[in-house]
């Protein structure tokens, strides 16, 4: 279980860097197509909320599992 | 002797407990009340404070200042858990309840967008904030200081009773709302009748200041406090610590960002779904969440209580898991029973009323189309188009493109269908009760005392205000995104569902992983 832990830890941390040019170039690309104010509002709280919130905490998150800082919560 | 001693002490204990949980209850419930109506009344506040020359780019701005009502809530969370930690919990969800309902009854009293211009959107987005802040004070709080006084084993079936406050909230925000459309009538309710539910929160919150202020703090900040072992600095403790930090990053990830779309989905989302997709007349739509959430209301004590025997974690993870496969197929019986196209119409039975009336500079006409369809369900559609007299100003309109007609869609459902719906989104709830119910004990058995109330309230408000605040913004920005070309319909109309299923299925997948299923034995000391 402790292995599975860790080798998990490694997708969210991935998953973490990943989403970040991910949602940045999706932004670009919808922006550009139809610079309208409800794109700018959507993809700002997307860019300014939740991308920060969710690569921050799954790239702490996969560093702790990967050191095994969850094997001891069985 | 000794017996009767023990008895009354027991008793005397359970009485204390119930008191405790009806106070703080009370006040977060109403907190809900406050925050929903906004919420609730979306369409019409997008009407009153913002531009309608572009109805959908109203509608996002109420949403987008929905959301920010949840971005909020973290800071809240922040500011109030500190100061609950330093300085104790009662006062500081005292404070919450005031701001909460002040906000509230200001929104109710601020001039529209045609009178004050553009600084209605600006008071309204202010107070909206003052909102969210006070509500990210107020649910950790609340946990925290009932969770304080429970007994032993007993944590999860008395904090469920503050996890029915959220879902209560919103059902006295829809039946206040319904009631008080149905006595003014609907257009004096959206002309100004809307108000009043904003308004009447301030006797509310009188009432539940009144009950909080007889409250007494929480034993345990007491013993903690007496011992001079209160957090200098929760912040730093609750965020810089390795150890406490990981136990934040569990509980949003593994926890409360999946139950947050659940929770939204099943309710908010599911009304949502009603109104837009299926096109579900007003009330007959808010009739069907406020019965379902009554029917499903007492499962949030049945799962609280079956986690003090079975443990938190599967109760919660099975209630994700099921939430994720369980989601497009109910939406998908939900679509098909209000979609005309698979319906037969009595064509002899269908009504076209056209009106026609000159108000002001405008030639106002109204189309209203009646329709039957032999399953019973009646359709019915109203167009409204304003085109100017004077014919500079009609062209000018009309090279703007705006001289679309407003349409209105409803339809109505025959009772068999009605309780069908009903069903549907009740099994949507119980998913909410089982993600719901158990929370608020596994994040209080997780964090330490001293900075619980800090520690708790930011992964809550996280995952419930943020991942879960903007299923509406991100579900309806992905149903757009399957729309052919302007005014036709989406292609895909259940597309608004990937968000909640992505969110919901990563959390299930890292609380299995990860998320011990034995804090219900662990010491809230």
């Amino acid at each position: 279980m402790s292995a599975i832990k860790k080798l998990f830890g490694i997708l969210w941390s991935l998953m973490g860097v990943g989403i970040i040019p991910l949602v940045i170039l999706q932004a670009m690309k919808e922006i550009a197509a139809k610079p309208s104010e409800e794109n700018w509002i959507f993809w700002s709280i997307v860019i300014v909320v939740l991308m920060p919130i969710i690569a921050f905490s799954l790239i702490t998150f996969g560093v702790f599992a990967l050191k095994g800082e969850y094997d001891v919560l069985e | 002797m000794a017996q009767n001693v023990t008895n009354v002490s027991q008793t005397e204990e359970v009485s204390s407990t119930r008191r405790v949980i009806a106070a703080s209850s009370v006040g977060t419930l109403i907190e809900w009340y406050d925050f929903y109506i906004f919420g609730t009344l979306a369409k019409i506040i997008s009407e009153q404070f913002f531009p309608k020359d572009n109805p959908t780019a109203a509608l996002l701005a109420t949403l987008a200042t929905f959301a920010a009502g949840f971005v909020i809530r973290p800071f809240g969370a922040l500011f109030f858990g500190r100061l609950g930690d330093l300085i104790g919990r009662k006062y500081t969800f005292l404070v919450t309840l005031v701001i909460m309902g002040g906000s509230t009854f200001a929104i109710g009293l601020v001039p529209g967008y045609k009178t004050i211009g553009f600084f209605a959107p600006a008071i309204v987005f202010a107070l909206r904030l003052l909102q969210g802040l006070a509500l990210g004070g107020e649910y950790g709080g609340a946990a925290t200081y009932v969770a304080e006084h429970s007994p032993e084993g007993k944590r999860g079936f008395w904090t469920s009773f503050i996890q029915t406050t959220a879902t209560l909230g919103l059902f006295l925000a829809l039946g206040v709302i319904l009631i008080v459309r149905q006595t003014l009538t609907v257009p004096v309710f959206e002309d100004w009748g809307w108000r009043i539910p904003f308004i009447v929160s301030a006797f509310l919150v009188g009432v539940s200041i009144f009950i909080r202020l007889k409250m007494s703090e929480s034993p345990m900040f007491v013993k903690m406090k007496k011992e001079g072992k209160t957090s200098a600095n929760p912040l730093a403790e609750s965020f810089k610590k390795k150890d406490n930090l990981k136990m934040v990053l569990i509980a949003l990830l593994g926890a409360t960002a999946g139950q947050g779309v659940v929770w939204y989905t099943g309710q908010f989302y599911a009304l949502s779904f009603l109104q837009n997709a299926c096109n579900i007349e007003f009330e007959q739509s808010n009739t069907i969440i406020l019965i379902a959430l009554v029917l499903g209301t007492p499962f949030f004590i049945v799962f609280g209580a079956l986690s003090d025997k079975i443990g938190r974690k599967y109760i919660m993870m099975a209630g994700m898991l099921i939430a994720v496969i369980a989601y497009r197929p109910i939406y998908t019986m939900m679509y098909n029973e209000a979609d005309l196209k698979q319906k037969t119409e009595i064509v002899e039975q269908t009504k076209v009323e056209v009106k026609e009336a000159v108000k002001g500079t405008d030639t106002i006409t109204t189309t209203v189309t009646k329709k039957t369809f032999t399953d019973g369900t009646t359709f019915k559609e109203t167009v409204k188009s304003t085109i100017p007299l004077d014919p500079v100003k009609k062209a000018e309109l009309a090279a703007k493109d705006k001289l679309k007609p407003e349409k209105k869609k409803a339809v109505i459902l025959p009772q068999n269908l009605y309780y069908k719906m009903i069903g549907y989104v009740f099994i949507q709830v119980i998913f909410v009760t089982m993600v719901y119910g158990p929370i608020a004990a596994f994040l209080v058995e997780i964090f330490p005392t001293r900075i619980r109330y800090t520690s708790m309230s930011l992964p809550y408000h996280i995952g419930n205000g943020v991942f879960g605040g903007l299923v509406p913004l991100i579900s309806t920005r992905l149903v757009e995104a399957t729309r052919p070309a302007p005014g036709l319909p989406p292609a895909d109309p259940l597309a608004g569902l990937w968000y909640p299923i992505l969110i919901a299925s990563v959390s299930f997948v890292i609380g299995m992983l990860y998320i011990s299923n034995k804090t219900n034995n662990m010491d809230v000391e």
